[in-house]
């Protein structure tokens, strides 16, 4: 009898704040999909290490800059104002998530989500510290001595590590890391970017090091909605079971039984599965892609001396015997949304002015009589120069016949990503400027006409 | 369908709804702080707020909004989930009654 493994379950230390989780002992595999995600974790966390200490013209290249409220994204500085950049980024990441699920299904899971990159990560520690699968099983098992305490103890010291270091580089994306970097050595942090640093790194900890594929399973809403993405097309892990049923186990050198499947029953596809799960059962929703059986299983048959596949990349379709459609009108549509976004925000990049005007009536007065038959109204506006150079920028006004612009009387300078709150007085005949009147104000910038932006606003003159 | 009842259960099914609820609640509460504070510069709760705002400093104001979105995405989530099961447990305990009888 082959009893099917079940992942052993000893006192469990993980915080199991949802159904009565069994820690799972990921079995480490070999193998050419393991390879691939280990170039895609360290090449991604190559980057998130990386990117933050890189700068474009002393400034820092990828920098969400909260306490400044200004963006830096690759020598382009956004703000506030240009909100609509960022929301379009984000409908472009996620319809790219959504192309990429439809076309090859939960890559995105098993190669590039934070989440697998850093238990990744973390299991290596483990590995490293702990040994194996069945040395982690038995350690976990025995009593407290001291290479128990010692192997642990240097666990959590590197998992601490790592964990902190990663706080430290993601705040290090919303506060110039530099600075924050210099503060930790001076211990003269603020207490809002020491809070941020050790909620993300108590984050980072508990996800990477203890909930692990609970994440996926209890917590991530995009594993639950992406079945939305499938249909029979979509590039998926799957067992061949025509080929594997009925499983069993044969001696070894013995010719292979007729009345047997391909599958040997060697569990080693559910030792792997960093979820748990037993990809033989058909698809589920917890099986993150990562192919992690695909590697164990092609390793089996090769020593059984069967061909590779068992367990494979495929899809719904070619597993029923029927052709794989690639041009479908799902990805179709998804592909021309993606490519729409995508066109808005390059042609709005590209003919951005890199000017922004506000324009604010003075709130203290309606209007003011001065020389004699003339009225003023006071605004105060503001300038902000997005380019990477210093400008001087010329104010007009125009709308009402001689309206006169008193204030500012010469050219407005402004350095290069700064802001200007100038004071604006407008005066103007009594006659011609009765109740209310739509005006404009346009502001061009003396070196380059091109940059120039004009405002609406109002000037109330006396009622008649 | 009788619920599992044991003292154990519930403790479980507990830890779900408190997991569920916060875990929810902070997406929206990163959603909205996004939205939010897009348009609104937290100074502006200084310059403009009530008095006891009047030493916030920029960090503090976002902070601020965030963990006061979060309370209120919370709230939101735990109502849901209080209708959920009490509507629940009202079915449970109809089908107790009426197997009874």
């Amino acid at each position: 009898m082959h009893a099917q493994l079940t992942p052993v379950a000893p006192q469990s230390t993980a915080p199991s704040f949802y159904e009565a989780a069994q820690k799972i002992y990921p079995r480490e595999v070999r193998g050419r999909f393991a390879s691939k995600r280990r170039f895609t974790v360290l090449l991604l966390l190559g980057l998130f290490y990386g990117v933050a200490w890189l700068s474009w013209n002393g400034q820092q290249l990828l920098l969400f800059d909260l306490p400044a409220r200004k963006f830096h994204v690759f020598g382009l500085t956004l703000w506030p104002q240009d909100f609509v950049y960022l929301a379009l980024l984000l409908i472009i990441a996620a319809l790219s998530l959504f192309f990429i699920t439809a076309l090859a299904g939960r890559v995105f899971c098993g190669y590039a989500c934070p989440q697998t990159v850093w238990t990744e990560v973390f299991l290596w520690i483990e590995h490293w510290t702990e040994g194996t699968r069945s040395q982690r099983q038995k350690l976990d098992q025995r009593p407290w001595d001291l290479e128990k305490v010692l192997r642990k103890c240097s666990k959590q010291l590197l998992w601490l590590s790592l964990a902190a270091y990663t706080g430290f580089t993601f705040v290090g994306y919303f506060m110039p890391i530099r600075s924050i970097g210099t503060g930790l050595v001076q211990l003269s942090l603020g207490p809002w970017a020491v809070f941020w640093i050790v909620l993300y790194s108590l984050a980072t900890y508990g996800n990477a090091g203890y909930l692990r594929e609970q994440v996926c399973k209890y917590m991530c809403p995009y594993a639950r909605f992406q079945s939305a993405m499938f249909d029979k097309d979509t590039l998926v892990i799957s067992y061949d079971e025509q080929r594997g049923e009925p499983r069993g186990a044969r001696r070894r050198g013995a010719p292979p039984a007729n009345t047997l499947g391909d599958c040997v029953d060697c569990t080693l596809c559910v030792q792997v599965c960093p979820t748990g799960i037993d990809i033989r059962k058909g698809l589920q929703y917890e099986c993150i892609a990562c192919a992690a059986c695909i590697d164990a299983c092609d390793d089996v048959m090769d020593k059984v001396g069967s061909p590779r596949g068992l367990i494979r990349y495929t899809t719904e379709h070619a597993m029923s015997g029927k052709h794989t459609r690639l041009a479908r009108p799902r990805l179709f549509v998804y592909g021309a949304l993606l490519t729409f976004a995508t066109g808005i925000i390059a042609y709005s990049l590209l003919t951005r002015t890199p000017l922004i005007l506000d324009v604010i009536r003075d709130r203290n007065a309606l209007y003011r009589e001065v020389r004699g038959d003339w009225v003023e109204n006071a605004y105060s506006i503001k300038v902000i120069n997005e380019d990477e150079k210093a400008h001087h920028y010329r104010l007009q006004a125009a709308g009402i016949a001689q309206l006169e612009l008193v204030t500012p009387a010469g050219l407005i300078d402004v350095a290069p990503g700064s802001v200007a709150n100038v004071p604006v007085r407008l005066q103007a005949p009594a006659a011609s400027a009765q109740g209310v009147h739509p005006i404009t104000l346009r502001i061009t910038a003396q070196d380059a006409p091109s940059i120039v932006r004009t405002e609406k606003t109002r000037f109330i003159g006396p009622q008649s | 369908m009788a619920t599992p009842s044991s003292e154990d259960g519930g403790d479980q099914r507990l830890l779900t709804d408190v997991g569920l609820v916060s875990w929810s609640s902070f997406l929206a509460a990163c959603m909205a702080s996004i939205l939010f504070f897009a348009a609104v510069d937290p100074q502006l709760l200084r310059d403009a707020g009530p008095r006891i705002f009047d030493n916030l400093s920029r960090e503090a104001g976002y902070a601020l909004g965030f963990f006061f979105f979060w309370v209120l995405g919370a709230a939101a989530a735990a109502l849901s989930v209080y209708m959920v099961r009490s509507a629940e447990w009202h079915d449970d305990h109809r089908d107790t009654e009426r197997d009874s009888d």
